[in-house]
């Protein structure tokens, strides 16, 4: 069984239907990118597969026993994150959330925020203040969370909006290696192709009226592709 | 310095809201770190209008204001964040037009119904003297309730605030926690409001939070720093205010203005200074200011515990002032506790005021229903003193209504101005000279030959008042104010048009009445409008720039200008001085 599986989804935003009869499967291990143009519907999938939105119609199932709540979300930062004070270690014991059972967190759940903080190289911050780090940082802090909410899927909205190039392919390695030596689930909204056909096993293409889903090789070879690439030969 | 603590800390009244405002400080706080993070701020503004139009509508309709508010201000809580969630209408205007519109409910209701009383005064600026021993015990649970659910929920509630839809994804039910959070925060304000004032309540929420923003750098040390603020600062404003005898509300957001501004240079400093050294001596230094100020403001207490040796009265108003002390003469203290050119009818007597009432032999006061706080103050009190109320000794009349349009309302109450009427003071005069003799009976054969003196000068002032009368058959005067020498008018048959009823602080003159009274000065020629003393004779000088009349002053001896006060004037020369002005006017 896939780890999500989306069966003829139609999705609306503001009462505009962006998404119709939309069909997929992510299978564990995959490491998945949407692509598309504005107003595509790519955020609004990620929200719907958050649980974050209703679904117009459809099926969006989670199987091998991921509950919803399992799932690690990165998002752009929000404007009110910029100014918050809290301390990285803060931020990132925050993604152990959902996992609390009792008042406080236990020594397990602190282990395993030291255990992410070090994947990422962020627990020399632990103590600095979120909002005085780098765009970079700030972002490795939060997939550090996102670790600490999952052990099989993370999804990423746009995760490297405003940062600068070398940073950029920093964070790019960083998830390729989540995805390749933890095993963990990769979707990521992206704008940007090239790095998604490098990193990606699996291109998810939304245009306004149509859709591609296939491995990356069969993306290159795909009409989408050259029509959306066809303008100026690489997007 | 520490005897005049202890001695406003031995009273009961500042005693029970400490306790209240320590602990609403406290909760607010608290919350207040979520709801500016969140960028709810105006989320308590808008909360407490709510509660002040909902207080005014329970005070109207007779109901306790707690209980009737509380739940309004639950849901409109929900509301506000209904609407930011899923309405089309956004968070800021969302607060706004609830707010608004509370308020503008609640202003509709009182005019309606009462006016503008001290009560609905209260709740707009707050009163340190409304907390009874019920509102101790009833914010000592809420404050325990919202403290205990933010420690239980504080890991909820700060992923809550830091990223909504992380928690959300993540399977947190942030709705919930929203919900939690306006619920805890509804109740704090409604509260909080009634010491704090509903246009001020919503700082305690938001200063506090802010400050510790400014330096701290975890949200742990904000909320830890933001409570130690909050209760700090409302100790040291609840002391100034005291000292000071300012408003307890707006002095605990001064001093929360002055920690926002230390904390902000300390901020600065910690942000651009790149030398250590350099820094540390900056930060050292502004911390060591502040602290200085914030030792200042206790130790600059001069209330003293000194008894006096000479007997004691305290009036409330300027003619029983001066009956007194017509009556005392050089034996007695006579204080008064409207200080010159104080607005009388939203008068609250400062804590100072009732340590001086406490610690008085002789309190004179109106009796009337402005003066609720008597009763709070003889019951609550354990001191001995004698309390002369005005309205007690006289025959009453009832507030004039002749022009309001709450005739079905209110029947019962009663003008307070007693003494206008020389017949009145008469009476008055007589009562005080009696407490007088009775606390002090070794000067009793003074103060008693001091009385008849003084009651026959009265004599003459109400012989002359009612030649007057005699003399003023068929005509009548015009005042174009509020109007509280109605006693003097009746028991001397002047007849009279006001352009409001009475003297109570009706909203809005009506300017129907205005208009009629303008068509009859000009056709029956009336020479002279009135005003009264101290207020701004907006209304008067419109009608005398519309009709060419004169302009003239009456005195209503309630309060006193400085200027007057130190002239010497007393209350038989600002009779005459209102015999002169009417006689010229009737002629």
């Amino acid at each position: 069984m896939s780890l999500i599986s989306c069966r003829d989804v139609c999705l609306s935003y503001e009462n505009n239907t962006v998404i119709k009869n939309l069909s997929f499967n992510v299978e564990a291990g995959d490491y998945l990118c949407i692509v598309g143009e504005n107003g595509s519907g790519k955020s609004t999938l990620v929200k719907a597969m958050l649980g974050l939105k209703e679904t117009a119609s459809g099926h969006l199932h989670f199987g091998e026993g991921i509950k919803k709540g399992e799932i690690g979300y990165l998002a752009q930062q929000t404007t009110a994150q910029k100014d918050f004070p809290a301390s990285v270690y803060e931020v990132v014991i925050s993604g152990c959330l959902a996992d609390k059972r009792s008042l406080f967190y236990t020594k397990k759940q602190k282990a395993l925020v030291k255990e992410n903080m070090e994947k990422l190289d962020v627990f020399s911050l632990k103590s600095r203040c979120f909002r005085e780090l780098s765009g970079g940082q700030q972002q490795r802090v939060l997939l550090a969370r996102a670790l600490c909410a999952t052990k099989k899927l993370i999804l990423l909205d746009e995760p490297v909006t405003g940062l600068d190039p070398v940073v950029t392919s920093e964070l790019y390695s960083i998830i390729r290696s989540i995805n390749r030596d933890y095993g963990i689930t990769i979707v990521m909204v992206s704008h940007d192709l090239d790095a998604a056909i490098k990193n990606a096993s699996h291109i998810l293409h939304l245009s306004k009226n149509d859709y591609f889903y296939g491995t990356v090789e069969n993306y290159l070879s795909s009409d989408i592709y050259s029509s959306f690439t066809g303008g100026d030969g690489n997007a | 310095m520490l005897d005049a603590v202890t001695l406003l800390f031995s009273q009961g009244f500042l005693i029970r809201a400490l306790v209240v405002g320590v602990l609403i400080s406290l909760c607010s706080a608290l919350l207040g770190v979520s709801l500016v993070l969140k960028r709810f701020s105006m989320i308590g503004d808008g909360l407490s209008h709510v509660g002040f139009g909902a207080m005014a509508i329970a005070c109207a309709a007779g109901v306790a204001p707690l209980y009737f508010s509380l739940p309004i201000v639950l849901v409109a809580a929900f509301l506000l964040l209904r609407m930011n969630e899923k309405g089309k209408i956004k968070g800021d205007a969302a607060i706004a037009l609830i707010s608004t519109g509370a308020l503008a409910a609640g202003i509709m209701v009182t005019s309606m119904t009462t006016g503008m009383n001290v009560d609905i005064y209260n709740y707009m600026f707050g009163s340190i003297l409304t907390m009874s021993n019920d509102d101790v015990v009833l914010s000592a649970i809420i404050s325990v309730v919202v403290s205990a659910l933010f420690v239980i929920f504080y890991n909820e509630i700060f992923a809550v605030t830091f990223d909504e839809n992380f928690a959300r994804a993540t399977g947190t039910k942030t709705s919930l926690y929203n919900m939690l959070i306006a619920g805890l925060t509804a109740v704090t304000i409604v509260i909080g409001m009634r010491m704090m004032g509903a246009l001020l309540i919503s700082s305690l929420i938001i200063f506090p939070a802010v400050t510790s923003m400014r330096v701290c750098k975890s949200f742990r040390s904000v909320v830890l720093s933001s409570a130690v603020i909050s209760v700090l600062c409302f100790v040291l404003g609840l002391i100034f205010s005291v000292e000071y005898e300012t408003p307890t509300g707006a002095s605990v957001v001064c001093v929360n203005i002055v920690f926002l501004f230390f904390f902000t240079l300390i901020g600065r400093a910690r942000a651009t200074l790149k030398n250590t050294h350099l820094k540390r001596a900056v930060i050292a230094l502004l911390a060591a200011l502040l602290f200085t100020a914030v030792a200042v403001i206790p130790s600059l207490t001069t209330l003293s515990l000194d008894k006096k040796e000479k007997i004691s009265v305290v009036s409330v108003g300027f003619a029983e002032y001066d009956f007194a002390r017509q009556i005392a003469g050089d034996k007695g203290e006579v204080s008064m506790l409207l200080s010159a050119g104080q607005e009388s009818h939203t008068y609250e007597p400062t804590p100072a005021d009732i340590i001086k009432i406490e610690q008085c032999d002789v309190f004179v006061c109106g009796g009337g229903e402005s003066e609720a706080w008597v009763e709070r103050i003889t019951d609550s009190t354990s001191s001995q003193f004698t309390v002369v109320k005005m309205m007690e000794v006289c025959s009453l009349v009832e507030s004039d209504h002749e022009h309001s349009h709450t005739d079905e309302h209110d029947h019962g109450e009663y003008d307070e101005h007693v003494w206008t009427s020389p017949v009145n003071a008469k009476l008055i005069v007589s009562a005080v000279s009696d407490a007088l003799c009775e606390n002090d009976g070794a000067n009793a054969d003074y103060y008693r030959a001091n009385t008849e003196k003084y009651l026959a000068e009265i004599d003459k002032l109400d012989s002359a008042f009612r030649e007057l009368g005699r003399n003023a058959e068929g005509k009548y005067a015009v005042i174009g104010d509020r109007f509280p020498l109605r006693y003097l008018m009746l028991e001397y048959n002047i007849e009279y048009h006001a352009a409001y009823s009475g003297c109570s602080a009706a909203v809005e003159v009506n300017p129907v009445t205005i208009a009629k009274l303008n068509d009859m000065i000009e056709k029956d020629g009336i020479s002279t409008v009135f005003k009264v003393d101290l207020s701004n004779g907006n209304v008067a000088r419109s009608m005398c720039e519309q009709t060419g009349a004169r302009l003239d002053t009456l005195y209503s001896c309630h309060v006193v200008s400085q200027e007057l006060l130190d002239s010497g004037e007393t209350y038989a020369s600002l009779m005459y001085k209102n015999l002169e002005a009417l006689s010229l006017a009737l002629k």
